[in-house]
């Protein structure tokens, strides 16, 4: 079994990378930074043993795309699964952003994935059973005012993933929307959570679970993951409260919590 | 003058036993994860000794190209001001996280930075500790009783626990001793570790949160200051003798576990080996 990973130097991309390796699945790994890819490739094969493949590569960018799925043809791989993993997340207000930052967030969470998604569905086997994730958030549950564009942008991967889900059923094909809260990759993002007090430990998950489940999720043709029990609620919360009155809460809420990481 | 490399040497027990060395005419290289801390601690040690050689390394332990790199920049600070000579080496950066996270290797924090780290730092250095005759000194803890290697999932991706990966990194520490005696003891190169006792640092606080914090906010309490600890390693390194026992607290061999015997020592020693590359060309140069 073989699983490409996007934004596999990342935080959450590593922690699938280590979960896959784990379970003796060969990768193919990509990622903007060729150092970080260099150094997760070399991490994962002195641990587990696996065929690593490795290749960086700006997912935005068509031809760099054309070159990936070239370099994985002519590494003979065929694959099981496709992890979408790297997308951006930036804070802040609308107009307190460059339109760069804001019209970025859409190429990567969006465009990029869904390139890359068509793409290595080429790569595909043509006798088994393919497997694609979507890292959406819990993020896609409600609109978020001061992080409006990265919330709809993971509602977006949301519908899509289960709308594509449907479609592709007679294909063997079978796709997962990952809707997780807070995860403590780094250690900036443990700062983050603590800043946000209860709350934010209540709706964090650990990143070796959430990956672990994941997986086996998408294995089992499962079509949303939210992680958790008090983000499950939520993301309940969020099908019957009316989305003026979460928009309001959410804006109260992040608002105090931008101020305590200020 | 004689010259110790310690890490973790902006706070707590590092920095106390940088200043108990440094009183005693070491020269004192530091090692620090943050550049303002290592600038600011450096600045501060050399006015209270102004005769003192000291020099800090800014290296985020936890990440392997970091330690290669501050290796090499400190080999060849002592091959130019030390004649390649360095008389100890205290292996004492340490950290609690929280929650599982990997390191850009993709290892576990805790497990990279409290023992791997050590591990390869020691292996870069080794031409130098062989030199002076040095020793390598491990800040272990008594919380590495009580507990055993968990062979199975070394990096506890099943269950993390918080107390029971740093317990285990403590019991890595003075299998990593163990096995580094064996080794290059031959060399005359000597190993201990040192059980600190409960110390007032801030070790539970960084990086970490809630529960954690809580429970090591109330420990600190009761602990005593790092000056104390501090006292024992600059005796163990100032001794004449290298020291005999492998595991000592304060500076008075004491019991270890059972868990720290060769069978573990050699099985810990080849992983490393295997997860941080130190028995391959590139490590030494």
């Amino acid at each position: 079994m073989t699983v490409m990973i996007t934004g596999a130097a990342g935080g959450l991309g590593r922690a699938f990378a280590m979960e896959c390796a784990a379970r003796g699945h060969d990768l193919l790994l990509t990622d903007l930074s060729a150092e970080g890819l260099g150094r997760v490739s070399q991490g994962i094969r002195r641990l587990y043993g696996v065929r690593v493949f490795e290749k960086s590569c700006d997912i935005t960018d068509e031809r760099a795309v054309d070159e990936l799925i070239a370099y994985a043809n002519g590494a003979g791989l065929r694959l099981d699964m496709l992890l979408n993993v790297a997308g951006l997340d930036r804070e802040g207000g609308f107009l307190e952003r460059g339109f760069g930052d804001i019209s970025a967030i859409l190429r990567v969470n969006v465009e990029a994935t869904l390139r890359v998604t068509h793409r290595a569905l080429s790569l595909r086997r043509a006798d088994g059973r393919f497997h694609i994730v979507f890292v959406s958030s819990l993020a896609s549950m409600y609109p978020m005012p001061l992080k409006a564009t990265y919330a709809a942008s993971k509602r977006f991967l949301l519908d899509f993933s289960i709308a594509l889900g449907r479609e592709l059923e007679r294909e063997n094909v079978s796709v997962l929307a990952l809707c997780p809260g807070g995860m403590p990759t780094r250690d900036d993002c443990i700062r983050a959570i603590e800043a946000q007090g209860f709350w934010g430990r209540a709706t964090t998950t650990a990143l070796e679970t959430v990956t672990r489940r994941t997986i086996a999720k998408a294995l089992r043709g499962k079509k949303v993951y939210v992680p958790g029990a008090v983000n499950l609620l939520f993301s309940i919360l969020g099908k019957v409260v009316p989305p003026l009155a979460v928009a309001k809460l959410v804006y109260r809420r992040w608002s105090s919590v931008q101020k305590k990481l200020a | 003058m004689k010259t110790v490399v310690v890490t973790g040497a902006t706070s707590g027990i590092g920095l106390a036993a940088c200043r108990e060395l440094a009183k005693l005419g070491y020269g004192i290289i530091g090692v620090g994860r943050n550049a303002d801390r290592c600038a600011g601690t450096a600045e501060a040690l050399q006015g209270e000794f102004p005769e003192a050689s000291i020099a800090y390394f800014c290296a985020d332990l936890s990440r392997q190209a970091e330690v290669l790199r501050v290796g090499r920049e400190i080999r060849s600070h002592v091959e130019e001001k030390c004649e390649g000579k360095l008389r100890a080496l205290v292996s004492n950066a340490g950290g609690v996280r929280s929650y599982y996270t990997t390191t850009e290797d993709g290892y576990e924090t805790v497990f990279a930075l409290n023992h791997l780290a050590g591990f390869l730092l020691s292996h870069a250095l080794l031409p130098c500790l062989k030199a002076g005759g040095g020793r390598l000194l491990v800040t272990s803890s008594a919380s590495h009783k009580g507990t055993r290697v968990n062979w199975r999932d070394i990096m506890f991706r099943r269950r993390y626990n918080p107390l029971a990966v740093y317990k285990q990194s403590k019991l890595l520490n003075a299998l990593f001793a163990f096995g580094f005696r064996d080794r290059f003891s031959g060399l005359g190169v000597s190993a201990a570790c040192v059980d600190p006792g409960l110390v007032r640092t801030e070790i539970g606080l960084k990086d970490t949160g809630g529960l954690v914090k809580f429970v090591w906010g109330l420990r600190m309490k009761r602990g005593v200051e790092p000056e104390v600890p501090a006292r024992a390693f600059a005796r163990l390194i100032d001794a004449e003798e290298p020291p005999r026992a492998l595991y000592y607290r304060g500076a008075k061999p004491a019991r270890h576990s059972r868990q720290v015997n060769r069978k573990n020592a050699d099985r810990l020693w080849n992983l490393s080996e295997q997860l941080s590359g130190a028995h391959r060309e590139e490590a030494k140069t």
